[in-house]
């Protein structure tokens, strides 16, 4: 898939000496790439009100004669391009150069660089608009798939956590709207409570460590940017639907936007639904592994003056998630049964949209006030304030009709406040500062008449930091240090009868660095260098929790002495590209983890009613992850492009000299995409043909009796992608369809859970359709 | 400047809101569903009583539970009774009955090592299906074997040879798995 768009980079309007108040007016101009200053040829410029269009020739011109006065939405797309829109009051004759950003797809640059912002040095790679529109089906996870080094670990196809560099959950910061998401972090099978389709963009930096982010992470973060709103008088808005034939799935997003330029006011609505049965496997239905989704988002925009922007965002994700019936074990005999079937217990042979225990319920509201206000054109002050409200609910198989009794019930609130003050000295000076102060408090909701899991407690985490960086010709410099303060008091239960509440007060005190170099090799090729140093305090989980998991059938044990962990964390990597043709990508990366916390099986056994468990005790060990991620595009034609990525990755644990365990396997994907851009089918504009293969290698790097099972054997999958554009009247339309899995293999991938009991999706196909008004 | 100072200000009085710095005391649950208790009760002919007893009252973690095993008179048939409790609440609350009552839910399963013992089920479910609370035992010939009682939740009954007492096609969780010394003699 390309992740490609497009910049409006510069409009420029000249107007021309005119007097006519006819309808004579000629909106004309060139469409040109931003860095080599090339026409753009096929391009397609359209004026909705009218129902007139122009395509640049060769040279990159278009002319659309004969219009009246007034005020009009002009249409600019291309091939593979976010589609954009212009404003414009047309009064005399007008001729624009549209300057398009033709690399971005190529580099995946983060777009907002104009500022210092974490990113600017280290390794990112973004997902556009598009992208997430013609993926709507998926959630944040599997979206996230597509940029190399980024894997999931999952439960099933619907409950994943993106994977990057290795690393997940407690150990890899998910910023939503520059506010770090709170809630059940921990465990593998909580989804990050995330609509991405209310989302504008999604970068993933792949990076040493958070500086300007508070929240865990030891290297890299995802940021869940929300869309702008433009600035239309007009109401617009846009629709997408999707169907997909696994699961038969159906998804419906919509948004509502407007800009009232004389309040300075902007305001957006959006919301989404989704519902989807049974996925299949190529030969049986995965029985109860459906979804559920409700969101939606609201927004406000707010220019005071002429310096200070307010925004308010709220927004609310509701998801009901069925996992694997068969997936549901008692004991380790249970577990060991379930090994040894072809198809999974309680298969059914028919397909079913009913969602029952086991299941989750998750509820994940957010507000957000952000305001930011410009002290001097080159100094800004910027304030958020973010409350979350977390509540997840899982219910298990249980007797007497108690599956309708929650098994597990948390809510979490949490309440951010950050400070920022960046500052642009001039000379390639710039400086970022700020202060953070997270309040968390973490609540059982005593419906579930069993132990928790893990206790209630509340958290304060303070934190203050400090950015520089220097920009000279071609080299640019950052550093950057954090410190952070974190307070933790616990009330939990007592692990021995009598039962009883006992108290734990701790407290983290970390220090953290990065620093970071951009070197302009030559015209064509840079070199990033980036290195640093971070921290991650024990989460509850690992301290306290004591007791039967059964998803994994084993007992685990929390240690309450474990201590911080501390990664050292190195990337260089390395982009160019050949006669705008090749483009070339590699970034390797060496993480030293000291006192790296784990799950380690003991040689304990311990025998429960329910028969023997083995016991697995979180412990400390020193451990490194080291890979290397290659993406590579070749404009093999006009019209055929080529792209390749490959991620090699390996862990290991150095004191005691074994693999670590649940490290994503090695990857080598391939796509060739060929458009049809000069070739029109009637009103259809930007058709565009794809095939792609991904091919997943065994995981080879693990011991025999580090899991319950060996990984499963390498796979390969074969996918295809058809998408076309169509103007009809005030809509613009992109269709697509997309087959995944289109051969029907029979796999099973290594970071799935359901891997134990059943065979991964079989062929899916989806059909989708987007309008723009 | 002025700005950044109120920001402070802001800052501090959101801190010392009415947000509580220590966490809700969690509620002890009643844990209703759990079984801390199997009495595998086998009577001869005689009247004479045989006890097998599986006892973890302090659940998954903690002290080891505590297992009676029984030694068996050979060539006699024995009538078994499962009693399951829950010794968590006082007083002990019987879960046998929650069992009976959702009889086409269950099975209980005994194996023996020795295959010259086998249990051969008295009770019935809704649907005329074996539950296995209520039980016949004979003996025969001299051993020491072992006996797993398994109590298995949303068994599939129709699979083949469960009605019969063979889990290997059963499915289901395993709410209770227990393994016993029996002696023969």
């Amino acid at each position: 898939m390309l992740n490609s768009f497009f910049t409006l980079f510069i409009v420029f309007v000249f107007c021309a000496q005119s007097t006519a108040k006819k309808c004579n007016l000629n909106i004309s101009g060139r469409l040109t790439d931003e860095t080599t200053s090339e026409p753009i040829a096929y391009g397609n410029v359209f004026i909705k009100e009218l129902k007139l269009g122009s395509v640049s020739d060769t040279a990159g011109n278009f002319k659309i004669q004969g219009v009246c006065p007034g005020n009009y939405h002009l249409v600019i797309s291309h091939i593979g391009c976010e589609t954009i829109e212009y404003f414009l009051n047309l009064r005399n004759d007008t001729v624009m150069v549209i300057s398009l950003d033709h690399n971005h797809h190529h580099l995946h640059e983060v777009s907002i660089t104009a500022k210092l912002k974490e990113g600017t040095v280290q390794e990112s790679q973004s997902i556009s608009k598009q992208d997430l529109e013609e993926n709507g089906d998926k959630n944040l996870s599997a979206i996230l798939e597509q940029i190399s080094g980024v894997k999931t670990i999952k439960n099933g196809s619907g409950i994943a956590k993106p994977v990057v560099h290795g690393l997940y959950g407690n150990r890899l910061a998910i910023i939503n709207n520059g506010v770090a998401q709170s809630g059940q972090q921990w465990g593998v099978d909580h989804s990050p409570e995330i609509d991405p389709m209310s989302a504008n963009e999604i970068t993933v930096i792949k990076g040493v460590g958070a500086i300007e982010y508070q929240g865990n992470s030891l290297g890299s973060v995802i940021l869940v940017e929300p869309s702008t709103i433009e600035k239309e008088p007009h109401v617009h808005g846009s629709g997408n639907y999707f169907f997909e034939s696994n699961g038969l799935g159906n998804g419906l997003h919509v948004e509502l936007q407007q800009y009232k330029l004389n309040w300075d006011l902007g305001w957006k609505v959006a919301a989404t639904v989704k519902k989807s049965g049974d996925n299949r496997s190529p030969n049986y239905y995965l029985k109860n592994t459906g979804g559920e989704e409700a969101n939606v988002a609201l927004q406000f925009d707010k220019l005071v003056g002429k310096r200070l922007i307010l925004d308010v965002h709220f927004t609310s994700f509701n998801a009901a998630l069925g996992v694997l019936r068969g997936g549901h074990v008692g004991n380790l005999t249970d577990l060991e049964t379930a090994f040894n079937r072809e198809e999974p217990f309680y298969t059914q042979k028919e397909f079913s949209y009913s969602i029952e225990a086991p299941r989750q319920k998750v509820n994940h509201h957010m507000a957000t006030l952000h305001a930011l206000y410009f002290i001097a054109p080159n100094q800004r002050f910027e304030f958020t304030y973010a409350a979350q409200l977390n509540q997840r609910k899982e219910f298990d198989v249980r007797r007497s009709g108690r599956s309708n009794i929650p098994a597990l019930s948390l809510d979490q609130i949490s309440n951010f406040i950050e400070m920022k003050y960046a500052n642009d000295f001039g000379k390639g000076w710039e400086l970022k500062t700020g202060l953070q102060v997270n309040y968390t408090n973490n609540e059982n909701v005593p419906e579930t008449n069993i132990l928790p899991l893990i206790p209630n407690y509340v958290s304060i985490e303070y934190g203050v930091f400090g950015l520089i960086a220097k920009k000279w010709d071609k080299t640019t410099l950052e550093l950057g240090a954090r410190y952070d303060l974190e307070t933790r008091n616990v009330a939990a239960i007592s692990t021995s009868v009598p039962r009883n509440v006992v108290e734990f007060s701790e407290m983290y005190s970390n220090f953290s660095a990065m620093s970071g170099v951009k070197r302009q090799l030559t015209q064509n090729w840079k070199l990033l260098g980036n290195v640093g140093f971070a921290n991650r305090n024990p989460e509850v989980n690992e301290l306290y929790s004591n007791g039967l998991h059964q998803g994994i059938s084993g007992i685990e044990e929390g240690e309450i002495n474990l201590r911080p962990e501390q990664s050292l964390k190195g990337t260089l990597s390395l982009k160019g590209k050949v006669k705008n043709k090749l483009f070339f990508e590699a970034l390797g990366y060496y993480q030293a983890i000291e006192n790296y916390i784990f799950l380690n099986p003991s040689n304990e056994v311990r025998l429960t009613i329910r028969g023997a468990f083995p016991v697995f005790k979180y412990e400390q060990t020193n451990a490194s992850i080291y890979g290397l991620d290659v993406s590579a595009i070749y404009q093999m034609t006009n019209h055929l492009v080529a792209k390749v990525q490959y991620s090699f990755i390996q862990g290991e644990d150095r004191s005691r000299r074994i693999p670590l365990i649940f490290m994503p396997a090695n990857s080598l994907y391939g796509e060739l995409t060929y458009d049809l851009k000069n070739v029109r089918f009637g009103k259809l504009e930007n058709v565009e043909l794809q095939v792609n293969n991904r091919y997943v290698f065994e995981q080879t790097h693990i011991l025999a009796g580090q899991d319950f099972l060996p990984p499963p054997e390498a796979y390969n999958l074969l996918g295809a992608k058809v998408s076309a554009e169509l103007q009809l009247g005030k809509f613009r339309l992109n269709f697509f369809v997309r087959a995944e899995n289109i051969l029907n293999t029979v796999y099973r991938d290594y970071l799935n859970r359901q891997r134990y009991f059943a065979d991964d999706l079989g062929v899916n196909i989806i059909v989708g359709i987007n309008a723009k008004f | 400047m002025r700005l950044l100072l109120l920001s402070f200000v802001v800052l501090f009085v959101s801190c010392k809101k009415d947000e509580p710095l220590t966490p809700t005391l969690p509620t002890i649950p009643n844990q209703e569903e759990v079984i801390t208790t199997l009495n595998y009760t086998l009577t001869a002919p005689n009247g004479d009583v045989v006890l097998f007893s599986f006892k973890d009252v302090d659940g998954d973690g903690g002290n080891a539970p505590v297992i009676v095993n029984g030694a068996l008179d050979t060539n006699l048939t024995y009538s078994g009774k499962i009693e399951l409790l829950n010794e968590t609440v006082s007083p002990a609350e019987d879960i046998t009955e929650e069992v009976k009552e959702e009889g086409d839910e269950h099975q209980i399963f005994y194996q023996f090592s020795n295959p010259d013992l086998g249990t051969t089920y008295t009770d019935a479910d809704a649907n005329g299906k074996p539950i296995g609370v209520s039980t016949q035992l004979i003996t025969k010939g001299t051993s020491s074997s072992t006996l797993t009682i398994t109590l298995r939740h949303t068994p599939d009954k129709n699979a083949s040879d469960v009605v019969s007492g063979d889990i290997s096609n059963a499915g289901g969780e395993t709410d209770i798995e227990v393994t016993f010394a029996v002696d023969v003699k």
